[in-house]
């Protein structure tokens, strides 16, 4: 049964989408349960996984059986799951079954009518990044991009008034990184005439610095960036996410991206190697350099926003700078914060993003100046709102402190100062976003515990969206508490021989 | 030169990608963008044919006990490869008509810069 496994992870989404694009003609309310359900399935297999690939190691799973390793060639398509993703597929999962649970209130409100066409869809952008997160075929890959890209343009695209310029601006940028990243895997198919991730690793040592290959690396990367809203492609991601109903933000902005970074970190230490990057400083310094500026700008804009959904969304593109920047640091520390940062990134944007939804959910937009009272109106959501702020700004016990504590000291160890100072800088900005919150949700109204002071009725959100935000929001401290475990048997036996510690 | 008339086909690959790139992004027509988007998913495609493509070649159907040999036959992966990207591209072209139809009832335009005149109001 175990060795099933991989597979149960993207079937239980991927049947549960069909089914529930059927039962939506049929019986509208099975399908929130069946993909609640499918959802729980993949949920479970993914962190059966955790587990047996801590303790034994990569786990392969062919396609039809064809092409194991009995033969010494490979004619299939291979899924795997080993140290790298299966921290990734535990997340992705996991915070897609809390989302689902807790989109239903907020889908109900939302998208009253439409509501039975968005669990399908919802469930199959799952399916396309669980995919992405689990193949081991570099076109493979390049499929299930788009399966999860499809669904999220119609998530996005259901959202009021400015969303489908928002879609469509979203889909030519994402269309141009798809195509880019099928051209670099183009090249790569060129030179070493297979597709299979493990083959190719196996081949490019020995074609050097072939400049096909070259092309090849660049244009993969540009696709991923566009896909992940890097700096300079990071126009697209504000307007989507924030003019998409609110429900779909919450899944998006958590998973999408992440996946995104997981497909880079894959094609950067399995494809290629670090040294293939070692050898090749002249983007290196320049990459770096880029992160950098993602995380000020992304900081910056977040600063000057006064819509709650915007400032948020401005954290995901700050973020992103975190995670390739430490994937391009290029030594343990550096990689290991960006591995980490994935997973603990997915958590925190998801937590926020709840928290967010709550907030809108009962007081119907997401202005600053609305916030007023906030703090004594739902005072268990802004308590999990403050403890994911202080997630992101990295305050210890929760893992956004550790991921950060990597990076920095990944980029000392490099040298690379102004990325420390990025960091530092990120830091210093989302504390100062999380007090004029609190100024303005606390402070702002007369304290109605005084005497003489109205009272402030509670309104807090529904427990079907609560419990999600509370847990996710425990989750994140529970995950910083994990941290020493995680790395130490999974996330450093990813790292390339050398660099682990 | 002579590399160059020899290897046409990637030649015009190359002018395909770069005319479906400029107008994605530097039309201001959302039809345009589309139409340009095919284009650039049409020289992809003709890239990857291209690759495949082997003079004289036959269709790798191994009959009989022979031993294949490499060079008469065709390399089948990319064409497979392609017709999956054709379905991809046709359904991200019918998404982003859809899209662009949508925002024509919205604003009778197919403008970006009208569009976004009107959504600043």
């Amino acid at each position: 049964m175990t060795e099933q496994l991989p597979i149960i992870v993207i079937l239980g989404p991927l049947l549960a989408a069909i089914l529930s694009a059927f039962a939506a003609w049929f019986r509208p309310k099975w399908s929130h349960p069946l993909v609640v359900l499918g959802l729980a399935v993949s949920c479970a297999a993914a962190l059966k996984l955790v587990f047996i690939v801590a303790g034994e190691g990569a786990q392969n799973y062919w396609l039809g059986g064809w092409g194991n390793q009995a033969h010494d060639y490979v004619v299939g398509i291979q899924i795997t799951v080993d140290s790298l993703n299966t921290l990734l597929l535990a997340a992705v999962s996991g915070i897609a079954l809390l989302t689902a649970l807790y989109a239903k209130r907020l889908v109900d409100a939302e998208l009253a009518g439409r509501q039975r066409y968005f669990y399908a869809l919802f469930s199959l952008l799952v399916t396309g990044l669980l995919g992405i997160g689990i193949t081991g075929d570099i076109f493979n890959l390049y499929v299930f991009m788009e399966i999860a890209a499809l669904s999220s343009y119609v998530l996005i695209a259901c959202g009021k008034g400015r969303a489908y310029m928002a879609a469509f601006n979203y889909l030519i940028m994402g269309t141009m990184g798809a195509c880019l990243y099928l051209l670099g895997v183009g090249f790569i198919f060129v030179k070493t005439g297979t597709l299979n991730i493990d083959d190719v690793s196996t081949l490019l040592p020995a074609l050097g610095q072939a400049q096909a290959l070259f092309v090849g690396f660049v244009l993969i990367l540009l696709g991923a960036w566009a896909k992940m809203a890097f700096f300079p492609f990071h126009g697209w991601l504000p307007n989507a996410y924030a003019h998409a109903p609110t429900a779909s933000a919450a899944v998006l902005a958590p998973l999408a991206t992440k996946v995104a970074v997981y497909a880079m970190l894959r094609i950067m230490v399995t494809v290629y190697s670090i040294d293939y990057i070692l050898d090749s400083p002249g983007i290196q310094s320049v990459v770096l350099l880029l992160s950098s500026i993602a995380i000020v700008v992304g900081s910056f804009f977040s600063l000057t926003q006064t819509n709650l959904k915007l400032i948020a969304c401005y954290f995901v593109v700050s973020e992103i700078g975190y995670m390739v920047g430490g994937a391009w640091l290029a030594n343990g520390p550096g990689l290991t914060g960006a591995m980490y940062h994935v997973v603990a990134d997915a958590a925190m944007t998801s937590a926020l993003f709840m928290a967010v939804g709550c907030i809108v959910y009962r007081l119907g937009q997401a202005q600053l100046n609305d916030l007023q009272g906030a703090f004594f109106k739902m005072p268990v959501t802004m308590a999990a709102f403050v403890v994911t702020m202080a997630a992101l700004i990295g305050v210890p016990p929760t893992c956004g402190f550790f991921s950060k504590w990597y990076l920095i000291q990944g980029a000392a160890q490099a040298g690379v100062w102004h990325f420390v100072a990025a960091l530092l800088l990120s830091s210093l900005v989302k504390a100062i976003i999380l007090f004029r919150i609190v100024e303005i949700g606390y402070n702002r109204v007369p304290h109605p515990a005084v005497e003489g002071n109205p009272a402030i009725p509670r309104n807090e959100a529904p427990l079907s969206m609560l419990i999600p935000t509370v847990a996710m929001a425990l989750g994140l401290i529970a995950l910083g508490l994990a941290t020493s475990p995680l790395v130490n048997t999974i996330i450093s036996k990813a790292l390339p021989d050398g660099l682990a510690p | 030169m002579e590399n160059l008339i020899a290897n046409f086909n990637y030649v015009i690959v190359v002018i395909l990608m770069m005319i479906g790139l400029w107008s994605m992004l530097a039309q201001k027509n959302l039809i345009k963008k589309c139409i340009g988007m095919a284009i650039f998913q049409t020289g992809i495609i003709l890239f990857f044919i291209s690759i495949g493509a082997k003079r004289g070649a036959k269709v790798p159907i191994l009959t009989g006990d022979e031993a294949p040999v490499v060079e008469q036959l065709a390399n089948p992966l990319t064409q497979i490869l392609m017709l999956t990207a054709i379905v991809v591209g046709v359904a991200t072209l019918g998404m982003a008509l859809a899209l662009a139809q949508k925002i024509y009832r919205q604003h009778a335009s197919f403008d970006e810069d009208e569009i976004l005149e009107n959504q600043r109001k």
